[in-house]
Order: C-alpha cells, then sequence, then structure tokens
C-alpha cells in the first residue's frame, strides 16, 4: 500500500472534487482512504473508534478541499488531518473511558486476526506487541517510526513537551523489546 | 549496542508491517454516513446544551452557597435619607456606616421566616450560636453607652456586633437557597 504521505492527487481531479462533482470526491476517496484509515488504525487502535475518526477525517478532507494550497501532496495534508484527529479521540477523556470498555477489542488486535497467514511470524508477534502498547505510546511510537515526525512535532501535537515524547517512546522500545526476548516471549526471534 | 540493534530491528519491522488488513469502508456507505451526521450533531448539540445548563445551575448555587454570595439585603426605611447625609470626620463616620450596615442586615433578617420550610440541624445550631453572641454584644452595648464608655470601645463593638451579622446573614442566606433547591 502507498503511504499517505506520498498520494497525490491531479489538479483536474481536485478542482472537480471542488466543484462538488461525486464522480471526482469519489476518485479522491478511493486513492487516499485506504492508507487513511490504516494510519488512523494503527492510532486509534479499534475498529469502531476508528472509523468514526476516520469518518470525521474524510468529511473535513471534502469539506476544506478549496483550502489546500498545494505546497505538499495532498496526502501530506490529509495526513495531518487524520493525525490531528486521532489525538483528539485519544486525549478526550470520555474516549479513555470507551477505549477502555473495549478491552476485546485492543486486546486482540484485528489486523493479526484478519490476515495471520499472509505474515511472517514476527510481523505477527509485532502486531501483538503493539496491541499491548499504551495507546498514547502506541501512537507516538508510530509517528516518530513510522511516519518520520520528530520530537518536537509530536510534542507540538501532543500539547506537552519534548520530554514528554521520549519518555512514550522509550517506554514503547522497552516494551517491545521486551516482548521479543527469548525468555518473554520463546517462539519469536528478531532476524 | 545490542539494545540498539534490536532497536533498529524493531523500527524496520514497524515500517515493513502492511497495513492491507485495516480496510475502510466504501464510498457510498461513506455518504450515507455522512448525511446521518447532521441528525446525530443536533441531537448531540442539544444534549450537551443540557447538560451545560445544568453544570453551569449547580455551580452557581455551588459557589454562591459556599462563599456566602452577598445576599445584597434591601436597604431599611429611611436608609437613602442616611446615606445621602454629608459624612462626619474620622472614627465617627465609621462608627454610623458600620451602624447602618448593621441596621440594613437586621432589616433583611427580620423579613425571614423564623425557620426554613426544612430545618438542618448544623445550620440552625450555627445560627442560634451567631444570635446568641449578638444578643451578648448588645448586653455589652447597652452597659457601656449607659456608663458613658469612650467612643472607640464602643466602636469595636460596633463593629464586632456588625461582623456577627454579617454572618448570620450568610448563613440565612444560604439556608434559604438550600431550601429554594428543594
Amino acid at each position: 500500500m502507498t503511504r499517505l504521505v506520498e498520494i497525490t492527487v491531479s489538479d483536474e481531479v481536485r478542482e472537480r472534487a471542488c466543484a462538488g462533482e461525486e464522480g471526482a470526491r469519489q476518485l479522491i476517496y478511493a486513492a487516499v482512504a485506504p492508507a487513511t484509515f490504516a494510519l488512523i488504525r494503527r492510532l486509534v487502535g479499534s475498529r469502531s473508534a476508528s472509523e468514526d475518526v476516520f469518518q470525521d477525517t474524510m468529511m473535513i478532507l471534502f469539506e476544506r478541499l478549496t483550502e489546500f494550497r498545494r505546497e505538499a501532496p495532498l496526502g501530506a495534508w490529509l495526513r495531518q488531518i487524520a493525525i490531528s484527529r486521532s489525538l483528539m479521540y485519544l486525549r478526550s477523556p470520555w474516549r479513555r473511558v470507551l477505549l477502555c470498555l473495549e478491552t476485546d477489542e485492543r486486546d486482540t488486535p484485528a489486523p493479526a486476526r484478519a490476515t495471520t497467514a499472509a505474515l511472517a511470524p514476527e510481523a505477527i508477534d509485532l502486531e501483538r506487541a503493539l496491541a499491548t502498547l499504551a495507546p498514547t505510546a502506541r501512537a507516538v511510537l508510530w509517528m516518530y517510526e513510522v511516519e518520520g515526525y520528530s520530537h518536537a512535532e509530536i510534542a507540538a501535537s501532543f500539547g506537552r513537551s519534548v520530554s514528554f515524547s521520549k519518555s512514550q517512546l522509550a517506554r514503547a522500545h522497552q516494551k517491545l523489546r521486551a516482548w521479543f526476548e527469548p525468555q518473554g516471549r520463546p517462539t519469536c526471534t528478531l532476524s | 549496542m545490542h539494545t540498539e540493534l534490536e532497536q533498529q530491528q524493531i523500527t524496520r519491522l514497524l515500517r515493513k508491517l502492511p497495513d492491507d488488513a485495516a480496510r475502510p469502508y466504501d464510498w457510498h456507505e461513506f455518504q450515507r454516513r455522512a448525511r446521518a451526521v447532521p441528525a446525530a450533531a443536533v441531537q448531540v448539540a442539544g444534549l450537551r446544551a443540557l447538560a451545560t445548563g445544568i453544570v453551569t445551575t449547580l455551580a452557581v448555587l455551588a459557589t454562591a452557597i459556599r462563599f456566602g454570595a452577598s445576599p445584597h439585603p434591601p436597604q431599611p426605611p429611611g436608609e437613602a435619607v442616611m446615606a445621602d447625609e454629608a459624612p462626619a470626620a474620622g472614627g465617627g463616620d465609621l462608627f454610623r456606616a458600620a451602624e447602618r450596615e448593621d441596621r440594613a442586615a437586621q432589616y433583611w433578617l427580620e423579613r425571614l421566616p423564623r425557620e426554613p420550610a426544612l430545618v438542618q440541624v448544623g445550620t440552625r445550631a450555627a445560627v442560634e450560636t451567631l444570635e446568641d453572641h449578638i444578643a451578648q454584644v448588645d448586653d455589652l452595648l447597652t452597659a457601656e453607652r449607659a456608663g458613658s464608655a469612650p467612643a472607640e470601645r464602643l466602636q469595636l463593638l460596633q463593629q464586632e456586633r456588625a461582623q456577627l451579622v454579617n454572618s448570620l446573614v450568610r448563613v440565612r442566606y444560604a439556608e434559604t437557597l438550600a431550601d429554594a433547591a428543594r
């Protein structure tokens, strides 16, 4: 799957979408939806909450498409919206309560459940290890390691200090390493 | 070193994780949900407004009870005339101001029923204690006036009486608020 930040849409399609043409909007949706949802899923965790955040993100995309200045690929702009909405979800006290109640979904990561056969053993284990992380630590880890955000950018996104970002990342790494240690998980080692 | 290597391997694995399993719903489902959002948003907005109203009312009531918001007792008859009088110099002015405040509070207190509809034992005890203290200060004031005590002494006693009456007003005001909230 193409990373969200790399997805571009032609000016012609974008202008038609801005004019409200449904076909053009459908094309944009088809291009960006999978990567957007995958990113949100990584940050938010539960499927139902991810769908809510995804819906919100895509609605904002179409509402504000006229404000897009083409300074970066459309995917990069959308990534900012998706991350901002996901973090808003994670910060909300009411959502935190819901997140705790949805333990069944958090305990078993959906991607591993759905495609166990297609994944390499270490990837399955990594999916499981990710699911054991606290949502905030997982979001920081993903933003830093995969999306390439700096600690300063992560701190700004969370409205916290740089040391918050560093400590969350260190904790996430520690937990993942413990998961892969031979005595902790005898069935799996890193290649 | 070993830890660093492991970390790099984890990072590499994270970047290679496939996302294909996390498929979103299609365009038609997105449109269906988008149409459903305004109705839900109206409902949520209504509930939020209601909740905000309730919380604000409770907060105002709690603050009034906790900090004894000033009951602003109405001016007793003739008070307006007294207020317009030219102020006397120094302590005499303070003394008269304390007396005026005292009379205004007393006037407000007298308009209240002797006891609220529902008597709270703790509050009633506080009211009675304050009323007893005021009565003692009143006796002392009468005695001092009869004995031609110095003005400073009378002023101190009057101030003490005003403070006690003020406390009584606050307790009674909280009592009436609590009574009205029931």
